[in-house]
């Protein structure tokens, strides 16, 4: 393989991984505080939609992300006041929220249909972004170093502050939390808006970053996706990253092995299309096999919390 | 002022059956007024997507073939929620029925005679629980989350349906369409109702309504199921295998969405296409909890959301109302039925306090 | 107030109701600085809803509530560890996957830079004599070391006020002592101690004063030391104590359970595993096992019920039947009966009606299903059965199990066991959580039980349950089951250390001490 090759492998796993990764930080802080949204999907969907209609009505990229953020927290706001207000069924609410999602995005998401969309300007100079070697490290769109940012700020929130520790807490024992008073419906509300407007951003990260133009269903299980990452990373940001280029690797294999040519010529493109999901399941399997005894999942993981006054 | 939960001792039955009621009223007058401030017709769509399929007796026939899959998964469905197991995949499984009894079709070209349907229905009940089954034993040989694994395979599926329509089952005479050939009349559903489009399919899914409402109110796999998914240590306590169960119940909702994928393919379809998974299997979800996970909720259910599919191309026609806009009807209710939830197991209070004496006067506030 | 200083606290009519209950009705009682005043009051008295509020959980519905004179509302713990109240929780509020220096970190109100915490603690830890590694993770620690932490947590505010709400209940005689030491050296230093508890003789040895509550009302305030045992308990419990009637000199029959060599391993990353057991159980016989929580008292009634299948069939024998590869269906059928510690959710489905309860456990024994169909009216007869024999106090067979008090819910579970005529009856805490008058009534039928000729195993922490009901007992330790002991001339000492075991002396499970004393009287 030719180093041109590897590095085009680089640039576009890390830009497939790039909105799984997003969307699943944000599903990591929510489940860290003990609450399960099954809606990554239906919020990515909505911040994909809004985030297109932002960007495309302004022509700015920037207000794009903040609208698909914005659009994705409000969308977990339905979710929060349902399952932490009314103590609803998380589960059943999330999926009632992925239902809302593509509701949303199939009508507001019809108007664009073929529209085209500005997108980024690399954040370095060309002479770093275009060269040919060092592109590998500045030739990527802005929400790629954001996602890196964020992994790194998430790992840090939890473990080093207090408000991180408060959060590790609520999702440990909401019981003893709610005992020495911490209150544990503010933090999950708190925690299920930053996922939302991480999934939201997500979202957008779809026709901002990967095809520019309205898709629909674009997102194509990818939420689903970033939840199982959570899962196989132990609740842990760092794993999370290796999580999430792992699958980009696998999402984008189809390039590689029809350059590579041979037997990989004549596979169906469904086959490469199933790769992903089929990936998900073996993952799934294999951090069962491996997590003998504690898999880390925070103890209150998608128990409904109502305290007694 | 804010609210308040106040846990009830048990459950309100009352609630337990006002509330589908209320969350499909509240959708039609939040909905529509949501819609008006947005831009749309917003009253005139409510009208037209729930009240017209109902009016016009020409629409009825539609509703019955709508309602027809919507019920048969549903039904299949609730099974498997009452023990808590998330099979949120039925749109997998009804393709892979789909394409099983075509598979039979395609073996049966140029044959005839009673025996070739039931046996489509046999192919379609096993390919749906082919496809479940991984979940199944996934779930528990290794403890892996049923929701993702059913869910992640219905995307398969979809690459799989086109794979073999574009492919190797696509028909000679095609002219290059993705589709198979059609099927025969003895690979076709009779039509029940003279002069209508009402299938086989309509009363099937009403006798497996019942027989499920029998089995999951009077038999022991019905408590079975209920105890495993109220309490699953007292499950255990009373000697009910929770593996046993969940095995049972997907299989029951992989060949129940099986069997729904085939009544489609040799009903309303005649041929399998790429446009032959149509959500049904997510529908039936919303379906599955506004009939409160019981088998005649889910007949009554069905219905309504199969109102809203017929209303939706109705109103789509009549005031160019947008069809997807259904889709955040159906997601409205659903959302006002969790909404309602709470009144099912609690009471809501406004304000700080619990003022004096009331704990008895409203028993069913 | 004979010194002239202000009351440390003082309520006056606090009222708190609950749906259908008044759980404080017009409580009103003064702490003094430095003293050491006891709650006294059964289960469902309102001891605990009254601390909640004072520690600011809950809020009153009506009352007033002095701190050093001044009328104060305590919106929120926060504002309670503010005007320096602490308090050291019953269920422990503390975070399994966390570090101990992390649960103590959150107990804290403004965020101190971990070096300056670390050595505070160190220091606390040192004055009162109290150990623990900062660094361990709760999960690793024995009840007695989690409840450090809770205390460290306390004194760390230099509380004025320090409530503890039953803090014996998971401890063994010694860690009791060492408690003790503990609270009157801070009573000694100032700090007012409000004791909650139900054991008598703990009042006695350690308070200065006690109030005593009944239904949610005051009925006496005492100096304990001037009291007996017996007329504190009348105050506690009202109407006099009913004693439950055991008859003297019960012939032990045949052996009914013998278990030999149980060895299962642990269940979850945080099971137990058990570790050789063997004992038997003749008919007539109550056989209690004694230990602190967490010693495998679960895994052994879950190895015994047949919930969970384990090692070779002759490890349990019932009736000279090797049952041990049976699941619970067919060991119950064989006359194996069991009730679970946990009432909701183990015991009983709290969604379901009695009836359909019934059908849980009883509808082998009697008949409830014919080929695969549920028989409603077979539930429902049974269950009524149930409900008169035991004066089950509840609407009727279709009320759901979760509308059921502790007491009554118990009582419908234990009779719903004891009416299918088991041979073996195994029973994990009996009368937790549970009033006294339900307490002496369930604590009767299994002494009828036995009676009628049925070996009975009793799992419970309460050793005094123990000792008043139990003919045999055993103590369970990490896992590992002691020799049997006779519980007639059995030494209380000797007991506590066996279920110290490792965590208190670890040569104490070979060294026995043999006192004539009497165990049931109170310390001095």
């Amino acid at each position: 393989m030719s180093v041109d090759l590897v590095i085009a492998i680089v640039i576009t796993l890390i830009g497939a991984s790039t909105p799984i990764l997003i969307a699943a930080l944000g599903e990591l802080v929510v489940e860290k505080s003990g609450v399960l949204n099954l809606g990554v999907e239906g919020m990515m969907l909505c911040g994909a939609v809004v985030g297109f209609a932002a960007a495309y009505t302004t022509g700015n990229p920037w207000l794009g992300v903040g609208a698909g953020a914005l659009a994705g927290m409000l969308a977990s706001m339905i979710f929060a006041f349902l399952t932490l207000t009314l103590s609803s069924n998380q589960v059943a609410t999330g999926l009632a929220l992925t239902i809302f999602g593509a509701g949303f995005s199939a009508l507001f998401g019809q108007p664009y249909t073929g529209k085209p969309l500005e997108l980024f300007r690399s954040v370095f100079p060309p002479d770093l972004s275009m060269h040919p070697i060092l592109k590998v490290i500045f030739g990527y769109s802005p929400l790629v170093y954001f996602s890196l940012i964020m992994v790194v700020a998430v790992w840090f929130f939890l473990q080093r502050t207090r408000a991180g520790l408060i959060l590790r807490a609520v999702g440990e024992s909401d019981i003893s939390a709610h005992s020495i008073g911490y209150p544990v419906i503010g933090v999950r509300y708190m925690a299920v808006a930053f996922g939302g407007a991480m999934a939201g951003i997500a979202g957008a990260c779809f026709p901002l970053l990967l095809t520019p133009q309205w898709v629909e269903r674009l997102t194509s299980g990818r939420g689903w996706i970033a939840l199982a990452l959570v899962v196989f990373a132990a609740w842990k940001p760092g794993r999370l990253l290796i999580g999430a280029y792992l699958f980009g690797l696998i999402a984008t294999m189809e390039l590689y092995a029809k350059a590579a040519g041979g037997v990989f010529r004549v596979l169906p493109s469904e086959l490469w299309a199933s790769l992903p999901y089929l990936a998900t399941i073996v993952v799934l399997v294999l951090f069962s096999l491996r997590a003998r005894g504690s898999t880390g999942a925070p103890a209150c993981l998608g128990k409904p919390f109502v305290p007694a006054n | 002022m804010r609210l308040r939960l106040e846990k009830r001792p048990s459950p309100s039955q009352f609630m337990l059956f006002a509330t589908p009621l209320m969350a499909v009223a509240l959708t039609m007058v939040i909905g529509g007024f949501v819609f008006t401030l947005i831009g749309f017709d917003g009253f005139g769509a409510v009208r037209e997507i729930f009240f017209t399929p109902l009016m016009n007796p020409l629409k009825w026939q539609d509703l019955a073939v709508k309602a027809t899959p919507l019920v048969i998964i549903a039904v299949g469905l609730s099974i498997g929620y009452r023990a808590n197991v998330w099979n949120i995949g039925a749109e997998g499984q009804y393709v892979l029925g789909g394409l099983s009894a075509t598979g039979i079709v395609l073996l049966t070209q140029d044959m005839s005679g009673p025996w070739i349907l039931p046996l489509m229905a046999v192919a379609g009940i096993a390919g749906g629980m082919a496809w479940v089954a991984v979940p199944a034993w996934l779930r528990t040989r290794y403890k892996v989350n049923e929701i993702l694994t059913t869910l992640m395979l219905t995307y398969v599926s979809v690459n799989l349906l086109n794979y073999l329509v574009f492919g190797p089952w696509k028909s000679p005479r095609a002219f290059g369409q993705p589709q198979t050939i059609a099927f025969s009349a003895d690979q076709s559903l009779p039509y029940i109702i003279p002069g209508t489009i009402v299938q086989l399919g309509a009363p099937i899914a009403v006798i497996i309504a019942l027989v499920a409402w029998f089995v999951m109110s009077r038999s022991l796999f019905g408590y079975q199921v209920r105890t495993v998914g109220a309490a699953p240590y007292a499950a255990r306590h009373g000697g009910f295998s929770a593996n046993q169960t969940i095995w049972v119940s997907l299989l029951v909702g992989g060949g129940l969405a099986g069997l729904a994928g085939m009544l489609e393919a040799a009903g309303p379809f005649g041929r399998m296409v790429p446009q032959f998974p149509t959500g049904y299997g997510f529908t039936a979800i919303i379906v599955a909890f506004l009939g409160r996970l019981n088998p005649i909720g889910i007949l009554i259910a069905g219905i309504v959301l199969a109102i809203t599919f017929v209303g939706g191309e109705v109103a789509q026609t009549t005031i160019a109302f947008p069809y997807p806009a259904v889709g955040i009807f159906q997601s409205m209710m659903l959302f006002f039925l969790l909404a309602g939830d709470v009144l099912v197991r609690y009471r809501v209070r406004i304000g700080n306090r619990a003022s004096a004496g009331d704990s008895t006067s409203e028993a069913s506030a | 107030m004979s010194d002239g200083a202000p009351n440390r606290l003082e309520l006056s009519g606090i009222v708190k109701r609950f749906p259908g209950v008044l759980a404080n009705d017009r409580v009103s009682f003064a702490v003094r600085p430095g003293q050491i005043h006891a709650l006294l009051g059964e289960n469902g008295a309102g001891k605990s809803t009254l601390v909640k509020m004072i520690y600011g959980i809950m809020q009153p519905d009506a009352g007033e509530m002095r701190w050093d004179g001044e009328p104060v509302t305590v919106s929120n713990p926060k504002a309670a560890r503010r005007l320096g109240i602490g308090m050291v929780f019953q269920h422990f509020s503390l975070f399994e996957a966390l570090t101990v220096f992390e649960n103590i970190a959150l107990g804290m109100d403004a965020s101190i830079p971990a070096r300056d915490l670390e050595s505070r603690i160190r220091d606390v830890m040192k004055t009162y004599g109290l150990t623990l590694d900062p660094h361990r993770q709760v999960t690793t620690l024995s009840v007695g070391e989690r409840q450090r932490i809770e205390i460290v947590r306390a004194l760390l505010l230099n509380p004025r006020l320090l409530i503890m709400d039953e803090p014996t209940s998971v401890l063994t005689p010694q860690e009791v002592e060492q408690l003790f030491v503990v609270l009157r050296q801070l009573a000694a230093e100032g700090c007012s101690i409000l004791y909650i508890s139900h054991k008598l003789h703990e009042i006695k040895a350690l308070c200065d004063e006690a109030t005593i509550l009944r239904g949610g009302r005051v009925v006496d305030t005492c100096d304990p030391k001037a009291e007996t045992s017996r007329s504190m308990a009348e105050k506690m419990i009202g109407a006099g104590l009913k004693v439950i009637s055991k008859p003297a000199g019960r012939e032990k029959g045949r052996e009914r359970l013998v278990v030999q060599h149980l060895s299962i391993p642990a269940i979850g990353p945080f099971g137990v595993s058990l570790k050789d057991i063997s004992f038997a159980v003749h008919a007539g016989e109550v056989f209690g096992i004694a230990g602190v929580a967490g010693n495998g008292q679960n895994a052994l009634l879950l190895a015994l019920s047949g919930e969970e299948v384990a090692g070779e069939s002759d490890m349990i024998v019932l009736d000279d039947m090797p049952i041990a590869r049976l699941k619970a269906r067919a060991r119950r059928l064989k006359g194996m009966a069991s009730v679970p510690e946990e009432r909701n959710g183990h015991a009983a489905v709290p969604d379901f009606t009695l009836a359909d309860n019934s059908v849980l456990t009883a509808r082998d024994r009697i008949g409830m299903v014919i080929s695969g169909l549920i028989r409603p009216r077979m539930a429902t007869s049974y269950t009524g059965r149930v409900i008169d024999t035991f004066a089950v106090k509840t609407t009727g067979t279709k009320s759901t199990a979760g509308s059921l008090s502790g007491g009554n819910l118990q009582k419908y579970i234990m009779g719903r066991e004891i009416l299918q005529n088991p041979g073996v009856l195994v029973v994990s805490q009996p009368t937790w959580g549970v009033d006294a008058g339900a307490a002496a009534a369930i604590h009767q039928a299994i002494i009828d039980l036995a009676e009628a000729g049925s070996a009975i195993v009793v799992i419970s922490q309460d050793l005094d349950e123990l000792l008043s009901l139990c003919d045999t007992l055993a103590v369970i330790n990490e896992g590992r089951l002691s020799r049997p002991m006779a519980v007639k001339g059995a030494d209380i000492e000797e007991i506590g250390l066996l279920m110290g075991g490792i965590h208190g002396d670890p040569k104490a499970t070979e060294t026995v001490h043999v006192h004539p004393e009497n165990v049931h009287a109170p310390a001095p």
